[in-house]
């Protein structure tokens, strides 16, 4: 396997450090070879940058991705986001030479060159593909047999297809066929593929957010999921903070949201303590005790302190 | 300007079309929002009246409607195109203002939070490249000033 920097990106590592912590405990599991290098700065985020300076967008992921073509790696990351938006600026500059030679007479001046030569892959797809799912199969040390888990994969771990090819972007099914993988029911809903809505926050749209992450948080109650599973921040922020800001005013939701790298890092035989489950808003228990009680399981595990540092 | 941002002939298509309409997750939720009127708009040339309106900033950027498109086109190029004209003119949500702001200072939209990294007993992260990014913003801010002048046009 090709070496990889990873792309933490903003969101985690200044709201979600604990996702960054199950990140490492599953490369480190799964022996990859993850880099850490110098020098990324915002992918940048599309809504916000694109839409106020088109140019910097692309200069910008253009430079980003520059620092691992030229130490000859590729990038991984557990953001949706950032990979789709170095994915929408590469595919951009390879199909259009003239753009590509500006961006490269610009960054010529601070000694960089972007040549497109890193694969950019999103932590699910590169899971499947690259780890595989037999691999992940004799990894892991328990199973979520008797669980039903959904997987929201986030439009931007599979769309714009033309720059990502990570899945089919109308009906994706690695995500799925990784929650098999780890034994659990793969729960298929009307709004799989439906925006998660966080983009409404930022643009100051809070009950418009708000009424989309109810609409599923609603159908997978319905069905029966004892969790759903993200695996990007904003689609996080979105399904465990506002779900939480909504159980403040009462409503009565309550569904464990719980990202990709956790639901493995449980499988591979870690607590919900140090995979930093215990700083989610909407408590992850119910989950973590129905399995408990399934794999009969020692309930002591699960620390009464859970949810206490949830303020970060 | 309208022209420079969008193909006009495609979306000429898509006024015709409208298959998209029914899994649009704004159009099918949020009241109001209605890419086919603001499509019919900017076909008439008079697209000014969305500038200011909030529904041009409620299009998620879901790339869904690119993927249905038998144009792999979309509502979402319009809905882009009108914001990216209403930013140039000052008119966009004060989060959308902060964020770009925040970027442009600092090279990103948080910093890494560094109590929580320790409670977490994760390592010091890497260096941001926030020398290098406010030095590749000067050269193409430079660069827009110079083509400018030479167009005499303002690109803004
Ligand atoms: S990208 Fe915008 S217009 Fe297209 S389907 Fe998504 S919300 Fe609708
Ligand atoms: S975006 Fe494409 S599918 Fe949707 S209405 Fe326009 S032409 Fe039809």
């Amino acid at each position: 396997m090709k070496d990889f920097a990873v792309f933490w990106g903003c969101t985690i590592q200044a709201r979600f450090p604990f996702l960054e912590k199950s990140s490492r405990i599953v490369f480190e599991d799964f022996e990859l070879p993850y880099k850490e290098i110098d020098g990324f700065t915002c992918c940048p985020e599309k809504s916000l940058i694109d839409n106020v300076d088109h140019e910097m967008f692309v200069v910008t992921a253009a430079r980003n991705v520059a620092l691992a073509d030229e130490k000859g790696i590729d990038i991984v990351s557990p953001c949706t986001g950032c990979v789709s938006n170095l994915a929408t600026v590469k595919g951009e500059l390879e199909s259009n030479p003239k753009e590509k030679e500006t961006v490269n007479n610009l960054l010529k001046e601070i000694g960089r060159e972007f040549d497109g030569s890193a694969k950019l892959s999103h932590l699910v797809p590169f899971f499947h593909d690259s780890v595989g799912v037999h691999k992940i199969k004799q990894t892991i040390k328990k199973n979520f047999e008797g669980m039903k888990i959904s997987a929201h994969y986030g439009c931007h771990m599979i769309r714009p297809s033309h720059a990502l090819r990570n899945d089919d972007p109308i009906d994706p099914v690695k995500y799925d066929n990784l929650i098999r993988a780890l034994g659990a029911e793969a729960v298929e809903t009307d709004t799989k593929l439906m925006c998660c809505g966080q983009g409404l926050d930022r643009v100051d749209q809070h009950d418009n957010a708000l009424h989309m992450a109810r609409m599923k948080l609603k159908e997978l109650i319905a069905a029966g999921a004892d969790a759903l599973t993200v695996c990007c921040p904003s689609c996080f922020l979105q399904f465990d903070n506002n779900q939480f800001l909504m159980m403040r005013e009462g409503e009565k939701l309550g569904l464990p949201v719980i990202y990709f790298t956790e639901l493995l890092g449980l499988a591979l035989g870690h607590t919900a303590e140090e995979l930093g489950l215990t700083a989610h808003r909407v408590s992850a228990e119910p989950f973590l005790k129905k399995w408990a009680a399934l794999t009969g399981d020692n309930q002591t595990e699960i620390n009464d302190g859970l949810n206490a540092v949830g303020e970060l | 300007m309208i022209k420079s941002n969008l193909d006009l002939k495609l979306l000429e298509k898509c006024a015709g079309c409208g298959a998209c309409y029914s899994i649009c997750p704004s159009c099918v939720i949020i009241p109001g929002y209605d890419p086919r009127e603001v499509i019919k708009d900017i076909l008439a040339g008079e697209f000014d009246k969305w500038l200011d309106s909030k529904h041009i900033w409620q299009c998620l950027e879901c790339h869904y409607c690119l993927e249905m498109c038998y144009q792999h086109y979309g509502f979402e190029n319009a809905m882009t195109a009108l914001r990216t004209i209403a930013t140039k003119r000052g008119k966009y949500p004060p989060q959308v203002k902060r964020g770009w702001d925040m970027f442009a200072k600092s090279s990103r939209l948080g910093e890494p939070a560094m109590p929580a990294r320790k409670k977490f007993g994760l390592p010091e992260p890497k260096a941001s490249g926030k020398d290098e990014f406010l030095k590749l913003h000067e050269l193409v801010l430079k660069a827009r000033e110079a083509e400018a002048k030479k167009t005499g046009t303002d690109r803004g």
